[in-house]
């Protein structure tokens, strides 16, 4: 089964996904990301963009086997194998979650150093869909 | 000061495919010259690539990339046929939409059509900085051999006012009509070769190259890196043998041996490479190919010294080349989605 996102939502995240644009809080300076409306620290709603640096270390991860995923990453899956799925502190402190690329999932390890880059994420109805994943840096 | 190029970029996918896996694969490996090719991974494409090499020229040059006003892409392999590539390049560099963009398509002559586009526009027009990027992943059927030496990479340039890094001296382009050699019609996917016994290549290179020489009043001793288009390790230099060039001109820019034919990105991921080593003063004819060519020549400045000291981070082209690893035939038919036939 596929995880369905509409166009106009996915299109609603286009700096995150390609920028990695998050949103740091103009009362208590908290970094979030996904960026959000109000503050998650401190609650109140002026913040600016800010654009996050894609660095960061792995916390945790989990591999991704046959049939794990969403169907619309089947061809991935079919054509590079297992692949993984990491929550991935950044340096400014927010933790996302992000597929791991130009690695094999039993090379990875917990405290790895990631960077974010811009791959193809996947295929729906003729329309491509980018997105950040995360790459080991040595 | 003046105009010129203010930054640079290179990018290569790390995986590579070598000789003898086609060898093993096919019988035969039909890309004189190449001993291993570079290979994109599964979920990069054209977008991708110009992406990573853009944003290294941009980190080169030290602009905010919210100061591009122009940004052209070249490209024979884009995922769309209709639907701007460069809209989505865009994106990924900046927040501002206020840029004029357009793609440059349907022939590896494309990338230096885009970057000589761009240094008439920010000379007439100003408007901030351009960007111009280059990037390809040729695409050829699998049983011909035109398709062996397809490899994939990008390099993209910042042409802006400032401390240039090098100026364009002058330029000379030809359009040649030729006819059976890598087309695709409208709706194919793969490339097509008639494989005829016609070097249009040299005729067009030797046309630019000449009138190139001829209009700045030089000789080819005068040059100290000629840049060409690659379709493989030896046609290009095969087509500017009677040209007069001397030997050490030809070293730097000759990449086609570790990529494979890089496509539109060819002559100006060449150019990167050969920008990596060079010093002030030096004059680079960059020439590409493509039913006809464009010349130009480009006079390096002394500040490309210091540009390459300010931005140790980064990489240059041969960190690409040396960053690498190896694929079997199979995978590469996986990566480059030969035998995907999911669609969702």
């Amino acid at each position: 089964m596929g995880s369905y996102i509409s166009l106009p939502s996915y299109l609603n995240t286009v700096d995150q996904r390609y920028r990695l644009v998050g949103k740091s809080c103009e009362g208590c300076g908290a970094i979030l990301f996904p960026p959000r409306l109000i503050c998650l620290e401190c609650g109140q709603r002026k913040m600016e963009d800010i654009k996050l640096s894609g660095n960061g270390t792995i916390l945790t991860y989990t591999v991704i086997a046959r049939g794990g995923g969403p169907t619309e990453f089947d061809d991935l899956q079919n054509m590079t194998g297992d692949y993984a799925v990491a929550l991935v502190e950044l340096q400014e402190g927010p933790r996302v979650v992000g597929q791991m690329t130009y690695c094999e999932p039993t090379d990875l390890k917990i405290g790895q150093k990631v960077k974010a880059v811009f791959r193809v994420l996947y295929e729906q109805e003729g329309v491509i869909r980018y997105s950040y994943k995360f790459q080991p840096v040595a | 000061m003046g105009i010129g190029i203010i930054g640079y970029g290179a990018y290569l996918p790390k995986y590579r495919i070598k000789a003898e896996e086609y060898v093993k694969a096919w019988g035969n490996f039909s890309a004189p010259g190449v001993m291993e090719k570079t290979v994109p991974g599964y979920d990069e494409d054209v977008i991708t690539m110009a992406v990573e090499a853009a944003r290294n020229a941009i980190n080169c040059a030290g602009i905010a990339p919210d100061s591009i006003g122009t940004l052209y892409l070249g490209t024979t392999s884009g995922p769309y046929g209709e639907k701007p590539l460069s809209s989505t390049l865009l994106a990924a560099l900046t927040g501002n939409e206020d840029v004029r963009t357009a793609d440059f398509m349907g022939s590896t002559r494309a990338g230096t059509s885009a970057f000589l586009g761009c240094f008439d526009r920010i000379a007439a027009e100003g408007k901030g900085a351009g960007l111009v990027v280059a990037s390809d992943i040729p695409l050829g059927p699998l049983d011909r051999a035109s398709e062996h030496p397809f490899g994939a990479g990008s390099a993209a340039y910042v042409i802006g006012e400032g401390a240039p890094i090098a100026i364009l001296e002058g330029s000379y382009c030809t359009s040649i009509e030729t006819l059976g050699e890598r087309f695709r019609r409208a709706g194919e996917l793969y490339t097509r070769d008639l494989e005829l016994r016609v070097n249009f290549m040299e005729q067009c290179l030797q046309k630019s190259i000449h009138g190139l020489l001829g209009a700045l009043n030089l000789t080819p001793e005068k040059v100290d890196h000629l840049v060409l288009q690659q379709p493989d390790a030896a046609k290009s230099l095969k087509a500017v043998g009677k040209l007069g060039f001397p030997d050490k001109a030809l070293g730097l820019g000759m990449i086609a041996a570790y990529t494979g034919d890089t496509g539109v990105a060819s002559p100006l991921l060449s150019l990167a490479h050969v920008l990596d080593h060079a010093q002030g003063s030096e004059r680079i004819v960059v020439a590409s190919y493509g039913s006809g060519s464009d010349a130009f020549s480009l006079l390096v400045q002394d500040g490309i010294v210091q540009r390459r000291a300010q931005s140790p981070e980064v990489p240059t082209f041969k960190d690409y080349l040396e960053k690498k690893e190896y694929v079997d035939y199979l995978t590469y038919l996986k990566f480059k989605k030969y035998l995907s036939t999911f669609k969702s």
